[in-house]
């Protein structure tokens, strides 16, 4: 909203306010001033009348005027505008003038001597949409008997004004009027406030009917005037439309938009000879071609707020009237409508046809249902006084709804309880009563508030404490601490454990992402590797690509990692933790992505990340969370069709799979931009881990007898998985083989293709000192065991 | 020494232990002057044969030579080793500027490192954390906050929907309303970060992805003061002891009053400058009194019960922050971005 300072002083005393001051207690009082703007600026400006203009002698376009002064003197100037001519009054920026664009000095052009600028007003600063094309061409041509020597050329000009931009919030639509702004500043400087109210009078009565057959429409009044005459209108209302924003088309279509700024209430008129009958009934149940005041079709459909006549659509409600009855130059008998739609239903019907204006905006935020009467004589007024309006008829008007309560009943403890101030009965009645609300005290502080008429937001005790506040300000409210009994915040386990295996993963040296949830729905197919499930699909997308609700991190993490690869970043260890949501689930997820080297030292000294990296992560993580890797395994995937079949793993924990991970498969390498790099993917559902229980491990007693190793090299099936020869020589010595350590595995020359030959390292221990017989008995034990299951060949 | 073929001896020596430069040929010097079968040894065999008198000093003078002989290959010996040590380590001198093995932990995205603090700080007044789904109702992400059905922020423009009343939560408000319905009455005191969705392009300053934070409070005579001393201790903790705070009016459609928090500056300690637009101000916050509506409609006595709730952007806490230039950057992971995060002050 657009508030001239000029405009708004009319409405309340600003004497010795700066627009800045107002703009300030404005923001403190809750309505936001985006930016306080000059109409135009410039200093050393004066009007002149030029005396002589010839052709500057070395130029083809450029003029050498003598220009007279006033008490400034006569100065020549050299001048480039094309309506440059002998006797016309034009503004003159003397020497030492500051402009919007810069400084005025005295200067040589072309070896002729100037002494100044004539300026147009756009130079001025004024915005274009206020100009002709010849204003914006050309210097400013001043009337014949504009004052030669005047220095207050803004003044003259009606341009010495600063324009308030407000944010309006959604509560307040009553300060879409500047009427109600003039109230506001009033009540936040405490001074008087002049709003005019105008006296009516109906020459004659009306035949016509208004009506509404759609509950969208609370209230509908219209008034008939005959003998209208259209054409200008006077330079106050076009300066008042202008310092608001507004442009000035003539003096019916301007008084329109002039009611509307002032008070708040969009009107409409109607050409009354071009109705089909003397009647306006709303209805929302129409489905008709609509030729609009802008000479386009627009296809209006069931719902849409239609003013009708005869059953045909003469406006769309709150948005754009229609051709057929469009006031002209020519009409002389008009119907002015003032009328409450409802907020919602113009909302929709404005943004389906892309059609916003200042009218359908005051209707979706909120308009006064009820002063369609004072607005009407307002309008009757300004028709007699611009138009040469005679003959007005008495006001018909239909209403549906009942005023809405208008009393609030509060205390100064409620208020002053939920402040956290300490304000006496008497400043919280004063303050009130600067906002227009009648206060009457009861007893023990009892207050019975009478809302003014204008204000929509105001229905709760709640609200009249806000009102207090927001005037006398936050600086009265004292900071205390919330008291109550001493608690310690906590995460809950689930929190907690998430929280565990983030700062696990940064301190191995893994960097953590943060990705978009929404994929497209392409992508969303891809890299479901852990499992696939029913995902939300958004009705409105903004874009192809964000469209559908992820259930997997992977995919959005391998294009993390391409796009740094991209980058030259080419060795990578990512991860991301976020909450997948489903149709069916909802779950905390893990997903690493491991690509390229892991360099150990820069790249002196690394190494190409392998299978056996991503699975030492998983394990770390089940680790620290205190998890025995006795309670998990990982099993041989094979049916994923982004992963390798012979390089990747299923986590299993307790019995359900959670975790699926291995090398990206040669065929995804298409999806990104790795070019040859290994890339190794994990994604993870956490949910379960969340949830596991852990016991406090209490402390194991460490033997004080030393243990003795011994090392065991075979031959064995390639189909055998290590850790099951591993579990096998565990078991196989009563509990004496403490730890079994696979040190070599090789396949290859000089080995049966079918077999591989392993080494371990046993470590053998008991609860007293070993003798080399007990040793030994143990490694028999091994072999023993290891040649029944697996008929092994020893080797060592 | 009385004793000349004793002393001759050890002349001959020391001149060799003089002209020797190497262990071995000590060790052989050794062996040639003090072996078994050396002349100062056989010497020593032949002391029996003395007078008592002459066999006291003869012996005395014998042992002294062998002594000074030995200590002298000794010393020399130590000598050359610790030569020989200090000539070795100084041929090992490796170059220390060569790189090192790699111990440092990975970068936190921003993002993670501000959600992170604020949850410790609040964890520290005493408040827990709340998750809810991303994925919510028409009624709660909108209703149970008293947005009416025609208020202009359901708006089909602002919002991701799925289905009619499924949608993509907003704000993170909508946790409240679980909180409250879930507590059944009783004090509440917690925070919520989550990931928040609006219909928005993405640009330099837009992103249709962002996260917040909510924070709720609600007990018996919970006033604006206290929201008041809560951000102040926050805004503190969070950016520097120095930090003013200022309450504005403003409006949600679920506090009443409703205020914005602006903070003094960091860049210019509140004097006014291009960061804050010459009002020595940023805006960093919203929050203000929980709606009697709000409290009725979800469980609790507004009669009873009062509380505050607050929300702050998490990108923005980073933005302001770090002075990171664009919000893409939290979404693009870029490791030069990721790993200029990797302190912990």
């Amino acid at each position: 909203m657009l508030v001239s300072i000029k405009e708004l002083s009319k409405y309340v005393d600003l004497s010795g306010l700066s627009p800045e001051e107002v703009a300030h207690g404005l923001t403190f009082a809750g309505i936001e001033v985006e930016e306080v703007s000059r109409l135009a600026t410039g200093t050393n400006l004066t009007i002149g009348h030029i005396l002589e203009c010839e052709k500057h002698p070395d130029s083809d376009h450029l003029h050498v005027l003598k220009v007279d002064l006033g008490k400034y003197g006569t100065e020549q100037i050299v001048c480039g505008a094309p309506n440059a001519r002998k006797g016309l009054k034009v503004i003159v920026a003397r020497v030492g003038a500051k402009l919007k664009d810069g400084n005025i000095s005295a200067s040589t052009i072309r070896g002729v001597a100037s002494n100044g600028m004539c300026c147009s007003l756009l130079e001025l600063g004024v915005d274009s949409k206020y100009l002709t094309e010849a204003q914006t061409k050309g210097i400013e041509e001043l009337a014949s008997d504009a004052p030669i020597g005047e220095d207050d050329v803004l003044g003259y000009l009606g341009l010495d004004d600063a324009v308030l931009n407000l944010k309006i919030l959604a509560n307040r639509p009553d300060l879409l009027s500047l009427y109600n702004v003039a109230r506001e500043v009033g009540a936040i400087f405490s001074r008087k406030v002049n709003i005019p109210t105008y006296k009516f009078k109906a020459d004659f009565e009306t035949d016509l009917k208004v009506g509404s057959q759609t509950n969208k429409c609370s209230q509908f009044s219209g008034l008939e005037v005959k003998s209208i005459k259209v054409g200008p209108s006077p330079k106050y209302m076009v300066e008042a439309l202008r310092s608001m924003g507004v442009r000035s088309i003539n003096n019916i279509v301007d008084i329109g938009n002039y009611v509307m700024l002032l008070t708040g209430q969009p009107l409409h008129m109607y050409d009354a000879d071009k109705l089909p009958n003397k009647e306006l009934i709303v209805k929302d149940n129409l489905g008709v071609d609509f030729l609009a005041l802008d000479e386009k079709t627009y296809k209006v459909i069931l719902g849409d707020v239609v003013i009708t006549s005869n059953d045909k659509a003469m406006c769309l409600g709150g948005i754009m009237g229609s051709n057929v009855c469009a006031v002209d130059e020519k009409s002389t008998h008009i119907i002015v409508e003032s009328a409450s739609f409802d907020g919602a239903s113009i909302r929709h019907t404005s943004s389906r046809l892309g059609l916003a204006s200042e009218s359908s905006q005051r209707f979706v935020k909120g308009t006064n249902h009820f002063q369609a009467n004072e607005v009407l004589a307002f309008v009757a007024y300004l028709l007699k006084e611009c138009c040469e309006g005679k003959e007005f008829s008495n006001i018909v008007s239909y209403q549906n709804e009942a005023k809405p309560n208008d009393k609030v009943i509060t205390s100064t403890s409620y208020i002053n309880g939920r402040l956290g101030t300490e304000f006496k009965d008497d400043e919280i009645v004063n303050t009130l009563a600067r906002l227009g609300f009648k206060v009457t005290k009861g007893d023990k502080g009892k207050l019975t508030c009478l809302i003014p008429s204008w204000r929509l937001d105001v229905s709760c005790a709640a609200d009249i404490s806000e009102e207090v506040i927001r005037l006398l300000g936050f600086d009265n409210v004292k900071s205390v601490l919330p008291i109550s009994n001493i608690r310690v915040g906590a995460l809950k386990q689930d929190q907690y454990r998430l929280k565990a295996i983030r700062d696990h993963l940064l301190a191995l040296g893994l960097d953590e992402c943060l990705t978009y949830s929404l994929v497209s729905k392409k992508n969303a197919k891809k890299y479901n590797i852990l499992k696939d499930e029913e995902k939300y699909e958004l009705l409105n997308p903004l874009t192809d690509e964000r469209q559908v609700l992820r259930t997997h991190i992977a995919y959005s993490l391998l294009e993390s990692a391409s796009y740094n690869v991209a980058h030259q970043n080419k060795s990578l260890a990512l991860f991301e933790t976020a909450n997948m949501i489903s149709k069916s689930s909802r779950s905390d997820h893990l997903c690493v992505a491991l690509v390229g080297n892991r360099l150990q030292r820069g790249m002196m000294s690394s190494k190409a990340y392998d299978f056996y990296d991503m699975k030492g992560i998983v394990e770390s993580v089940f680790t620290i969370l205190g998890i025995e890797n006795s309670r998990y395994k990982f099993e041989v995937c094979k049916d994923v069709k982004e992963l390798h079949p012979g390089k990747s793993a299923y986590v299993i924990f307790q019995n359900q799979k959670i975790g699926a991970f291995g090398e990206l498969h040669p065929l995804s390498y298409k999806d990104f931009e790795f070019g040859k790099l290994p890339v190794y993917l994990l994604e993870l559902d956490l949910a379960l881990l969340e949830s596991a229980k852990v016991s406090i491990s209490k402390m194991e007693a460490i033997s004080r007898f030393p243990t003795v190793s011994r090392d065991l090299a075979f031959l064995i099936d390639k189909k055998v998985a290590a850790s099951d020869i591993v579990k096998l020589i565990k078991v196989s010595a009563k509990g004496m083989v403490k730890d079994a350590q696979i040190f070599d595995v090789y396949e290859g020359e000089n080995i049966d293709p079918e077999k591989k030959s392993i080494a371990i390292s046993l470590t053998i221990g008991s609860d007293h000192t070993l003798t080399e017989k007990e040793i030994n008995d143990v490694v028999d034990a091994v072999k023993f065991e290891l040649n029944k299951k697996y008929s092994v060949t020893l080797r060592m | 020494m009385k004793n000349s073929k004793i002393q001759g001896i050890l002349d001959k020596a020391k001149e060799a232990i003089e002209s020797a430069d190497s262990v071995e040929t000590f060790n052989s010097i050794k062996s040639f002057f003090l072996s078994r079968k050396s002349e100062l040894m056989s010497m020593m065999s032949t002391l029996g044969t003395l007078e008592p008198e002459e066999r006291k000093e003869f012996g005395q003078e014998l042992n002294q030579a062998k002594e000074e002989i030995s200590k002298s290959i000794d010393e020399k010996i130590e000598e050359l080793s610790k030569k020989e040590l200090a000539e070795k380590l100084a041929k090992e001198q490796i170059d220390i500027s060569l790189p090192s093995s790699n111990f440092t932990s990975g970068g936190k995205n921003p993002f993670h490192v501000i959600k992170d603090e604020i949850v410790d700080i609040f964890l520290g007044m005493g408040f827990d954390v709340a998750d809810g789904p991303e994925v919510e109702s028409d009624e709660y992400n909108f209703k149970l906050l008293n947005i009416p059905d025609d208020h202009p922020a359901r708006d089909m423009q602002d919002t991701f929907y799925i289905s009619d009343n499924v949608l993509l939560r907003t704000h993170t408000s909508p946790v409240q309303a679980h909180v409250m319905q879930q507590a059944e009455g009783k004090p509440i005191r917690i925070i919520c970060p989550g990931k928040t969705y609006r219909r928005d392009d993405d640009d330099a300053t837009h992103s249709h992805q962002f996260a917040q934070i909510e924070g709720l409070v609600i007990d018996k005579n919970i006033n604006i003061g206290h929201l008041k001393a809560t951000l102040e201790l926050f805004v503190k903790q969070m950016f520097g002891e120095k930090r003013e705070i200022r309450l504005r009016p403003s409006y949600f459609p679920f506090t009443e009053p409703s205020v914005e928090v602006d903070i003094t500056c960091a860049n210019c300690d509140g004097k006014g400058c291009s960061m804050c637009k010459g009002t020595g101000y940023i805006e960093i916050l919203g929050g203000g009194m929980v709606h009697p509506n709000v409290l009725k409609m979800n469980g609790y006595d507004p009669e009873v019960y009062s509380g505050f709730a607050f929300g702050v952007g998490i990108e923005r806490v980073a933005i302001l922050r770090y002075g990171i230039d664009d919000i893409r950057r939290f979404y693009q992971n870029d490791v030069r971005f990721l790993h200029q995060y990797r302190k912990k002050a």
